[in-house]
């Protein structure tokens, strides 16, 4: 078993390694086959473990080698493979492996593909170390890891040139992946705290001494810690106000954005929650900050989804909005759901992202769904793959969002937190309005795109294979939510609904579909018969708000950023040039002009020095005089 | 061999003093060749280190001037080891990738001195030999930047001079007293470090002399604000001058710091602690904006120095065994990594002869080699995870977050404003269309360029994957100080502040 | 009675005079004069001081700087000789090669 831990870590360091290889050549194809098979070993490796565990009920931890060890502190380069990180490790695979294929596919034409995958097999391999880690320093080095991929692959297209802000809200994918590290960086000095925190007050970083010890810490140092590592996974799961960085990563290729801005980066965050479990439960304030968090941002994100008109955006505020939901359930204590619906997600979102990718690869990289409409004739699998992943993600029943989110809007019910429930029952009906609104745009109404004289077509065939399993598991992922239970609930604690809500189960549950079918029908209404613009509604003063993300990236950048910029220049300026290294100038000039001064006594006349002598007898006579009478 | 480290400080020299009959079409490989022998012979050292001793080894002592107790005394310990060999190195790579070639014989014998100088500072255990090879290190840099620097070269080798010369003539006053309490006390005069290790001096006398050594290190380092010269320094050096003044010669502040403040006058180190602390977070919030803004690689290059150095200045006085040795470890990588980001501007210096990012952009498109590289140079800098940038940077802070939580995360934000320059810089020259017609037609790395690169590739990511051989000495020797240090503060609060590790096993 | 003070007091007088003519004068050879007044001067210091003490090593010192300066004389006038050839002047406002 030990073995297939280190296969299924690191297959795609190799795939990496192996596309870095061709990274400079011209385009291979089989470069991207080899990656997708490593990939694919990845996955099988992966799987075989999580039998392995649920089977066995066991977990697998292999110390590899010794890290950091200095003074008191020893980090090893160890991996666990218990309930959660198997499932984890299971979900990236999968996506990882579809994504792959998706990408021989999508990055055709591009003539660094080669590069590509070798960018992207190292975010996966950064991923597997983040989530196998067994303990926060190597957990760091994945999070540190997946951050500088993300940052490779959303400034993939490097080439490009900065726009305004009005002309493109990205600016350029260099600049939105400067964003995106930057922006984490700034989390990952709160993890760094919180690492720091764990490590003064255990001793140790490695998951099981740190939980075995929290029961002898403060409860101040505890919420200390888990405030701090809630920061750290802040940033990664992009939520308020770190947010700006996830939409404008949406510059990156679109299997990029499936693969790590939706289904697998962004959920760090909501896994570190999950997996630190321990210190969450005995930090109750904090959690319930989370969870508060957690479901202001879902309806946030939701509420700006309402009026883009960016197919990627739409798609990356709903990746937002459901790590709201995800924040939520484990601000609640309901780990397993969180974890849940994080895979659940993870399916029907990668599915989302790609049947997004054939739209835009079938429309010149044109994203604004303003443009398109009627492409269902033209793109019928993908239609229906993202009609599939729409109705999973507005939670309809049978389909696998309805089980996840469903269970955590009820956990919100369940704790008696009623608003938190009805704003995310509100949210639920905005989720179905927006997926909907941007299915029926592209898909449905009149054929927009052809005053552009665009000639859509649909995805090769061999990609569409490549996404039915997410298809599929878009569909059924729901039903094993009863033995997902069973497994993960070994390692987290278990959450049930009380008997109370129990009864009241079939209300809460019909309360959200209607909301969701309101949405779905408002959005049918609205735009499956063709395009209508509302002027009035679009020059409205919500409307605008919404649009421009209520204007948050503007105040970053006047308030932040610009002056960040002139700070530093007055800085080096005023400061540095004028004060700093004036005053030592001006130490070496006063010592230089002195001298220059007192180079007027050398006249050169004998007679001036004898006075110059004499004068300085008669003082030395003084002073000796002066002194012999002070004693 | 027991006098290998006589070796390794006179060899360079000799060598260098042979180089004046070597022909100049050959003095550039004449100088790789002994460079190369003089960094195995630095390997040769470690290998025959023994790594459990925390001791000095090697020690060698000849008495000079007997009545005055000066006497030739070298010795390594695990603080010492890597920096001379970084050192070494350095002065090797540097050689290989050099592109001057106006009196490229002058150059390498300079620089073989100056090689000579710098391993004697770090092996030097008798104060006055210590101070000997400290102001003569100022010569060859001075001839360098002077001879072969920029425009402004003539002011930025006065100014380089004058200012290190000033602190460490303050130095050498705290030199002298020290000695002349020790005469008063013991009745013998003595320069030896480690017979002033010795001496338990009251806390008054203590912080005077942390005083008197404070200039001299603290020019060098160089600390806020006495950090000026740095930028004009860089900015005129050829490019070898700037790979060996970031690697080699600022490490002689922060090693002064290790070897004598920090031992000898404890309770002064404690008292302190804050006040570094302070200017050491200046220095990294401070000169990092500062660096965002210049439009000079080199000069963001030159500011984001002092901005590292705060970081090892921060752990020296961390005052456990995390903070200092990851500061020990945080000297190497620096020297490593911003040598190597020196080099990399060097490289772009040579084909285009500016070094304005305005100039630049789009770099990737046509030198993807080289964009990788200084890719990694980069993330390295910024304190990436499995690179030598993180280790040392995450020991520290995690060691100065025992003395004070605010000021650890005041510090750690340089791992954001890092982050930023750094990112500008590279979205500046390597992203982006390319505009300038001048940057179509530049040739990637050559071979000469790839072969001195690619070695400390190598080693950033061999160290910041498997740091232990290195970082195992360093520990050792670094748990033995401070073990000393707490048996010799008398006060009770630096007994209390300096922490011993739990894993030490016993006093130097 | 002339006590050691009227001595030391002409000796003192003496050489003002001898420090005013080497202040105020121009020209060299002055100099020299009034330089031989001051050390003759120290002379009556020094005999009368010996004497008061009765310690014959202050005459012995008055007789060495007779010694040294009329050698210094010699050696002296030589040089202003020369300068003299040289320059055609012996005055201090003309001879200002050092002025820096």
């Amino acid at each position: 078993m030990e073995n297939l831990v280190y296969i299924a870590l690191f297959a795609p360091f190799a795939s990496s390694m192996f596309a870095a290889l061709f990274g400079m050549s011209p385009r291979q194809t089989f470069v991207g086959i080899v990656a997708s098979s490593l990939l694919f070993i990845s996955f099988v490796a992966s799987a075989i473990l999580a039998y392995h565990v649920y089977s066995t009920g066991t977990s697998i931890h292999v110390t590899m080698m010794e890290w950091i060890s200095a003074g008191d502190l020893t980090i090893p380069f160890g991996f666990l493979v218990d309930q959660v990180s198997v499932t984890m490790m299971t979900v990236v695979t999968l996506v990882s492996t579809v994504v792959h294929i998706y990408s021989i596919g999508y990055m055709d034409h591009d003539k660094s593909f080669n590069r590509f995958f070798s960018y992207l097999s190292a975010f996966v391999f950064s991923m597997m170390i983040l989530v196998m880690s067994d303990n926060f320093a190597g957990l760091f080095i994945g999070w540190e890891g997946v951050g500088v991929c993300s940052w490779l692959l959303i400034g993939f297209w490097y080439h490009k040139e900065d726009v305004t802000r009005e002309e493109n809200p990205s600016i350029s994918p260099s600049w939105a992946a400067n964003e995106a590290f930057i922006v984490n960086r700034i989390a990952d000095l709160g993890m760094l705290v919180g690492i720091f925190i764990i490590y003064w007050n255990v001793g140790s970083l490695q998951y099981d001494v740190v939980f075995a010890d929290l029961p002898n810490l403060s409860s101040s140092v505890l919420n200390a810690a888990a405030l701090a590592l809630f920061i750290g996974a802040m940033g990664k799961s992009a939520q308020f106000p770190l947010h700006t960085w996830l939409t404008d990563a949406m510059e990156g290729p679109t299997p990029v954005s499936a693969l790590i801005h939706a289904a697998t980066m962004v959920t760090a965050g909501v896994f570190l929650v999950i997996r630190a479990n321990p210190i969450f439960s005995m930090t109750p304030e904090v959690s319930f900050f989370i969870a508060a968090l957690g479901t202001f941002v879902a309806f946030f994100a939701a509420s700006m989804a309402l009026v883009n008109r960016d197919l990627k955006r739409i798609i990356a505020f709903s990746t937002l909005s459901q790590l709201g939901y995800m924040f939520a359930a484990a601000g609640l204590g309901a780990y397993w759901i969180a974890l849940f619906h994080l895979a659940a997600h993870a399916f029907f979102k990668a599915l989302l992202f790609l049947g997004a990718g054939n739209v835009m690869h079938a429309m010149d990289d044109e994203l604004d769904i303003f443009k398109m409409g009627g492409l269902k004739k033209a793109m019928k699998w993908t239609y229906i793959y993202m009609g599939l992943a729409s109705l999973a993600l507005a939670g309809i029943p049978v389909f696998a969002g309805f089980f996840s989110k469903d269970a955590i809007i009820e956990t919100a019910f369940n704790e008696g937190t009623y608003v938190l429930w009805a704003i995310l029952v509100i949210t639920a009906g905005m989720t179905a309005f927006y997926s909907f609104r941007q299915v029926f745009l592209t898909f449905h109404g009149d054929e927009r795109y052809k005053e552009a004289g665009i000639h859509p077509h649909e995805m090769y065939k061999f990609v569409l294979i490549a996404m039915s399993p997410l298809a599929v598991l878009a569909v059924i992922a729901g039903f094993f939510m009863g033995g997902f239970q069973e497994f993960v609930t070994k390692l987290l604690p278990n959450y049930e609904m009380s008997h109370h809500t129990h009864e009241l189960i079939w209300y809460l549950t019909a309360i959200v579909l209607v909301f969701a079918i309101g949405g779905i029908w408002l959005a049918y209404k609205k735009y499956a018969k063709g395009l209508k613009r509302d002027e009035k509604l679009e020059n409205s003063f919500v409307y605008k708000l919404l649009a421009n993300q209520y204007y948050i990236p503007n105040f970053y950048e006047a308030f932040i950023t610009k002056p960040y910029a002139m700070i530093s220049e007055m800085m080096w300026k005023n400061v540095d040039m004028k004060i700093v290294d004036a005053t030592v100038d001006g130490i070496a000039k006063l010592i230089y002009k002195s001298g220059d001064g007192s180079r007027k006594m050398q006249t050169g006349n004998l007679s001036n020095y004898l006075n110059w002598m004499a004068i300085g007898a008669v003082l030395l006579l003084v002073v000796a005089a002066l002194s012999a009478m002070l004693g | 061999m027991d006098n290998i480290l006589s070796v390794l400080v006179f060899f360079p020299a000799i060598a260098g003093l042979l180089g004046f009959v070597v022909h100049k079409d050959s003095a550039r490989a004449y100088g790789i060749t002994v460079a190369a022998i003089e960094f195995f012979l630095s390997l040769w050292l470690w290998f025959s280190f023994d790594s459990a001793n925390a001791g000095m080894q090697f020690v060698e002592m000849i008495p000079l001037i007997p009545d005055f107790g000066v006497s030739y005394y070298i010795g390594v310990d695990g603080i010492s080891l890597f920096i001379i060999i970084m050192a070494a190195l350095m002065t090797l790579i540097g050689m290989m990738s050099m592109s001057v070639t106006k009196n490229i014989k002058n150059m390498i014998i300079t620089l073989l001195f100056l090689e000579m100088t710098m391993i004697g500072v770090f092996v030097a255990l008798d104060a006055i030999i210590f101070y000997l090879f400290w102001e003569l290190s100022l010569v060859p840099m001075l001839y360098i930047i002077g001879a072969w620097g920029g425009p402004l070269r003539v002011y930025a080798s006065i100014k380089f001079f004058l200012y290190t010369f000033a602190g460490s003539l303050i130095m050498l006053v705290g030199m002298l007293f020290v000695a002349y309490v020790y005469h008063n006390l013991t009745g013998v005069w003595s320069f030896a470090i480690t017979d002033w290790y010795a001496l338990v001096l009251p806390v008054d006398y203590q912080l005077w002399l942390f005083a008197a050594f404070f200039f001299g290190f603290a020019i060098k380092v160089p600390m806020f604000p006495f950090h000026t010269w740095l930028p004009y320094a860089h900015g005129q050096a050829p490019t070898i001058g700037s790979v060996i003044l970031a690697a080699v010669l600022l490490k002689m502040g922060t090693y002064g710091f290790v070897r004598f403040s920090l031992p000898m006058f404890p309770d002064a180190s404690v008292m302190m602690i804050t006040p570094i602390a302070v200017i050491a977070i200046i220095m990294i919030i401070y000169t990092a904006m500062v660096a965002y803004a210049q439009k000079d690689i080199k000069q963001v290059i030159a500011y984001s120095s002092v901005s590292h150095m705060g970081i090892i200045m921060l752990g020296i006085f961390a005052m456990n065994a995390e903070g200092i040795g990851g500061s020990v470890f945080q000297m190497l990588s620096h020297g490593i990594v911003s040598g190597a980001l020196f080099m990399l501007v060097g490289v772009i210096y040579d084909r285009r002869h500016t070094k304005l990012m305005s100039e630049f952009g789009g770099l990737a498109s046509v030198m993807p080699k080289y964009a990788v590289i200084f890719g990694i140079m980069l993330m390295a800098a910024v304190g990436l995870p499995l690179t030598i940038g993180f280790v040392g940077e995450f020991l520290v802070l995690l060691g100065f977050y025992q003395i004070s939580p605010i000021m650890t995360i005041l510090a750690g934000t340089s791992i954001i404003i890092g982050a930023i320059y750094m990112l500008a810089v590279y979205k500046k020259s390597f992203f982006g269309p390319i505009t300038n017609e001048a940057n179509k037609t530049l040739k990637d790395l050559d071979r000469k360029e790839t072969w001195s690169l690619v070695p400390l590739v190598l080693i950033v990511i061999w160290l910041g994957i498997y740091p232990k051989p290195v970082l195992e000495p360093i520990d050792n020797s670094v748990k033995a100080m401070l073990v000393f240090m707490d048996e010799k503060a008398i006060t009770q609060e630096a007994k209390d502040m300096i922490r011993v590790a739990k894993s030490s096993k016993g006093g130097v | 009675m002339i006590g050691l003070s009227h001595y030391l007091i002409v000796s003192a007088l003496i050489f003002s005079i001898g420090l005013i003519g080497v202040l105020r004068r121009r020209n060299l050879l002055m100099l020299f004069f009034a330089t031989e007044v001051m050390l003759n001067a120290v002379n009556i210091a020094f005999a009368a001081i010996s004497h008061y003490y009765n310690d014959l090593a202050g005459q012995m010192f008055a007789f060495f700087i007779i010694a040294i300066a009329a050698s210094e004389v010699a050696v002296g006038l030589g040089l202003l000789i020369v300068l003299y050839k040289k320059y055609g002047t012996l005055d201090l406002d003309d001879l200002a090669s050092m002025k820096g």
